[in-house]
């Protein structure tokens, strides 16, 4: 057979497969509303930044300077005051009644100890349930009170300097961050590239693996295969669609992620199509496996999940990869998400190019060939 | 001359159950074969393995003395299937659904413009050509899922149970186009599991068990039937089944309607009769036919 009519055989196999597809509204549904959905809800929804942590305040002193420290706490907004308590009960009571998640608790005296130069304390109540928020309330406390106690320290010695005549120096240091790439540290800037990456395994793996599934299911794989057209034909017509569908959904990835979490698109962006092309042949290829494996749409279905689960929460986008256990940490390097989601942060984020990306890209090109050969493979071998 | 289609002593299993047991047939150009036998006898596995679908696990399947496994891609160029199951694209229109099966095929754009044109027209499917495949009534659907296996002008036509689910207007319809094609010279090779359907096919097959019981031409092979065939009149129903079964010359008995329709061995009508005669109830005589000849052979084959 010549080549003019392999193109005939793919051209056909494609026109079908993409009029099937425009036709089925739920596999329509999920090519468009889902991924905008997912990116709003995801961007939104999954949010590192802790501020607003409402707060009870009980302040037993009551003088000037509780009032300031009081006021000083609050006015970063990683606390917000809600309540007012009269002691210490009631402002844990108000915690375990989730009126508030954190009590600050100033105790009487605290400023005569202060002006007699004596040590100071104040209890902070946390609620724990949110590792995080509570971690984050308890050192912006901690943070405040440090620099005031600093300041009480610097105030005794200048007033001690003027009294003796003296000049004291006092050695500091100052940390004063610079922060590269996000400097707002917003978190959607970084999630951003990690949806994409997660839209993208989403839908195609599972379209692929459900259109497969469905020929066998409704039978018409059946009269395929008893015309000429060869197996690999049949396979890459029926792939080509959605080769277009992840690099559209990608697209539309960064443009949400640029206009309304304004994220910046520092590198090429058809270095990122590009390495998005090598991306697709690991989980077409999935998508391609997972069919050979079943025997009706619902199990593709099923199959899908079953592999996208656990490549999203080893990917490194929703907990940090050096933060799993050490036995865990090797598996993440089997999964195609994980050096995509590295790829697309690198080069929007930062602007990496080929030059610095080149492992990434490297295993993702070896991986995706790997996966296609061994599901093209049994592709054919369940078509006899 | 060389057989169009050729099953030679096929074996196939699926895990503990036996679908083919050494079935042997042929089908040669311009016949129209039928395959008769009751639902898993075998008849689509053997129709897939003749296809190319299925390896055997032994014995040889041949299309124009090709193998359909090695040598698919030239098998395919000169058959036709259509199997049982809805095996069209529903989602897609009648004209689309050609159009795919004619580029799969590679036919040229005039090609198949003409070819399409004619079968739409002798399916008389033209005015429906928007119309989706899933929309369409069991007749209108068989006669589309024919139209697209013959769009290649296939030498060889193997036919999975087309009649089923198809009203008795299209089914004699399509039994008149499938004889205008072995008319030209085409092979067919249908599958039924009506017996009544037996008589229209040039020569038949009869199929139990994954290998043939009976072969040869409907007529001859209702002729040359020695047993006889009796109608059971009258008695009480159940005392007449019981005289029945303990009666070994009554090779099979089968309700039909209200009544009992007996086969017995050649020359034993007058004892069961007599039993029957006990029994409050009469025997009359009746033509064999293809249902007859088929539960003998069955009832036969399970006592050998």
């Amino acid at each position: 057979m010549d080549t003019r009519m392999l193109w005939i055989q793919l051209v056909a196999v494609m026109v079908k497969e993409v009029r099937q597809t425009v036709r089925d509204k739920r596999v329509m549904f999920l090519l468009l509303v889902m991924p905008l959905v997912q990116l709003i809800v995801f961007s939104y929804a999954v949010n590192f930044e802790v501020d607003d942590v409402p707060t009870v305040v009980v302040d037993r002193d009551d003088s000037a300077a509780s009032r300031r420290y009081v006021a000083g706490l609050l006015a970063d907004g990683t606390l917000t005051e809600v309540a007012r308590a009269g002691d210490e009960g009631e402002a844990e009571r108000m915690v375990e009644a989730d009126v508030a998640k954190a009590a600050i608790i100033i105790p009487r005296g605290l400023s005569r100890d202060l002006a007699r130069g004596r040590p100071a304390q104040l209890q902070v109540v946390m609620d724990g349930t949110d590792p995080t928020r509570a971690g984050v309330a308890a050192g912006a406390v901690s943070r405040y009170f440090g620099e005031v106690a600093l300041d009480l320290a610097l105030e005794r010695l200048r007033i001690r300097d003027a009294a003796l005549g003296t000049t004291t120096r006092v050695p500091g240091v100052r940390m004063e961050p610079r922060i590269a790439y996000n400097p707002r540290l917003i978190t959607a800037v970084y999630m951003v590239p990690g949806i994409a990456a997660m839209l993208v395994l989403m839908i195609t793996t599972i379209v692929t693996a459900m259109g497969l599934a469905r020929e066998r299911e409704m039978g018409t794989l059946e009269q395929v295969l008893v015309t000429p057209i060869r197996p690999a034909v049949l396979m890459v017509g029926k792939l080509a669609p959605y080769v277009v569908v992840g690099l559209l959904d990608v697209a539309l990835a960064v443009t949400v992620g640029a206009w309304v979490f304004e994220m910046p698109i520092r590198g090429d962006l058809t270095f990122l199509f590009g390495a998005t092309a090598l991306y697709l042949m690991s989980t077409l290829g999935i998508g391609l496996f997972i069919s050979t494996a079943s025997t009706s749409q619902q199990q593709a279905f099923m199959g899908g999940f079953l592999f996208i689960l656990p490549a999203v929460l080893l990917s490194g986008n929703m907990t940090p990869i050096h933060s799993m256990p050490d036995w865990l940490q090797p598996v993440t390097w089997l999964n195609p998400l994980r050096w995509y989601i590295e790829i697309v942060r690198g080069n929007l984020l930062r602007g990496a190019g080929a030059a610095d990306l080149w492992p990434q890209l490297v295993i993702l090109a070896v991986m995706g060939m790997g996966i296609l050969v061994v599901a093209s493979m049994r592709f054919r071998k369940r078509v006899v | 001359m060389e057989p169009a289609l050729q099953a030679r002593e096929l074996v196939r299993s699926f895990g503990a159950v036996q679908a083919l047991r050494g079935l042997s047939f042929a089908v040669h150009p311009g016949e129209l074969f039928g395959l008769v036998g009751p639902d898993a006898a075998g008849k689509t596995t053997a129709i897939r393995t003749l296809a190319g679908l299925l390896l055997p696990g032994s014995g040889q399947a041949r299309v124009l003395g090709r193998d359909p496994v090695r040598e698919g891609a030239a098998v395919r160029e000169s058959l036709g299937l259509m199997p049982q199951q809805y095996s069209l694209y529903g989602d897609l229109s009648i004209e689309e659904n050609l159009r795919f099966f004619g580029r799969l095929f590679c036919l040229p754009r005039a090609v198949f413009r003409e070819r399409s044109e004619r079968l739409l027209h002798i399916t008389r499917l033209s005015p429906f050509t928007k119309r989706r495949a899933d929309a369409l009534s069991g007749g209108m659907y068989k006669k589309l899922a024919l139209a697209c296996a013959l769009l290649h002008q296939p030498r060889v036509l193997i036919l999975d149970e087309p009649t089923n689910g198809v009203d008795p207007v299209s089914r004699r319809e399509l039994w008149a186009l499938l004889y205008e094609f072995v008319g030209d010279g085409m092979a067919v090779l249908v599958s039924t599991p009506y017996m009544d359907e037996a008589e229209r096919c040039h020569r038949v097959g009869l199929i139990h068990g994954g290998r043939l019981i009976a072969e040869g031409v409907p007529g001859d092979l209702v002729r040359s039937f020695d047993h006889e065939v009796y109608r059971v009149e009258g008695g009480d129903r159940s005392a007449c089944d019981a005289a029945l079964a303990a009666l070994p010359e009554v090779v099979a008995a089968s309700p039909a309607g209200a009544r009992l329709r007996v086969v017995v061995r050649p020359g034993a009508g007058g004892r069961v009769a007599d039993a029957m005669a006990a029994a409050g109830a009469s025997l009359h005589p009746a033509d064999a036919d293809f249902e007859d000849l088929f539960l003998a052979r069955m009832a036969e084959e399970a006592v050998a």
